[in-house]
């Protein structure tokens, strides 16, 4: 099994259609290149909401997160949002170390981040 | 780029293998790979009896020193841990060779491409050591032990 999955899906909600990113298992430097290409692939569809959900994601490195925060400079440009959702303890505490938690907003669920 | 390594101060510690009153260590050489790398130190800090939120700590920091192996060097880095009463001690070893003395000690911008490893390695551990040279990068990371008796 891959040290990272990951999936994307259009959520079509209540307000605004969204997209979703859930990561499961470890983000690393070993991985991050592949991360990077799946998120620079949703970037380009310019959507308003990019939802990344963590709350499956184990453990994550300060590779991962740079690809995380060149996502969000991204989605900036594009006038869109980008957002994360449920990150675990040692996920939570990398973006406060790092005050990635300043840049990005983190939302304790999808439902949550998807309502802004 | 320099063309010779800086040279840093010598931990006054330093010694390999690691220290005979110290509990068996545990030694993993890692190339492509850093989860075996993660699940060690995590097994051997909680069987250490460190806290919780500090056993994350240390995994992130060597997780971090393991990944600059991988950036920076074609080679294995080896992963040696080992504990007594007071401490546990994360050593990571690679060919690679820092040249700037100060890594670590500034927090890059984080629009930064690199560099964030080592600075969080310093926030997160209670001390570091890094010596680096001809031979390569040694990186000690220790985390101070709560007494015994306070263990749960």
């Amino acid at each position: 099994m891959d040290l990272l999955t990951t999936s994307v899906a259009t959520v079509e909600s209540a307000g605004e259609p969204y997209t979703l990113v859930e990561l499961v298992g470890e983000a690393d430097v070993t991985n991050s290149d592949a991360l990077r290409d799946v998120l620079d692939a949703e970037v380009a569809k310019e959507p308003r909401t990019l939802i990344i959900d963590l709350s499956g994601l184990r453990f994550m490195d300060s590779s991962a997160l740079h690809v995380i925060l060149r996502a969000n400079r991204a989605m900036d440009r594009l006038g869109g949002v980008l957002s994360l959702a449920g990150p675990r303890e040692p996920v939570a505490k990398m973006l406060r170390l790092t005050a990635a938690d300043q840049l990005v907003p983190v939302y304790p669920t999808v439902s949550e981040a998807s309502a802004g | 780029m320099a063309d010779s390594p800086v040279q840093f101060p010598e931990p006054a510690s330093r010694g390999w293998p690691a220290p005979a009153s110290a509990s068996d260590a545990a030694y993993l050489s890692y190339r492509t790979d850093l989860s075996p790398v993660r699940a060690l130190v995590l097994s051997r800090a909680r069987a250490a009896g460190l806290p919780e939120d500090r056993v994350t700590d240390l995994v992130l920091a060597v997780s971090e020193v393991a990944a600059n192996t991988l950036r920076h060097t074609r080679s294995a880095g080896t992963l040696t841990v080992w504990h007594d009463a007071d401490e546990i001690v994360c050593e990571v070893h690679d060919a690679g060779i820092i040249t700037d003395p100060r890594a670590g000690q500034v927090k890059p911008g984080l629009d930064a491409p690199g560099g964030h490893g080592l600075w969080l390695v310093n926030q997160v551990c209670d001390r570091v050591e890094l010596t680096s040279g001809a031979d390569g990068t040694t990186v000690r990371m220790r985390m101070t032990l709560p007494p015994a008796r306070a263990r749960g």
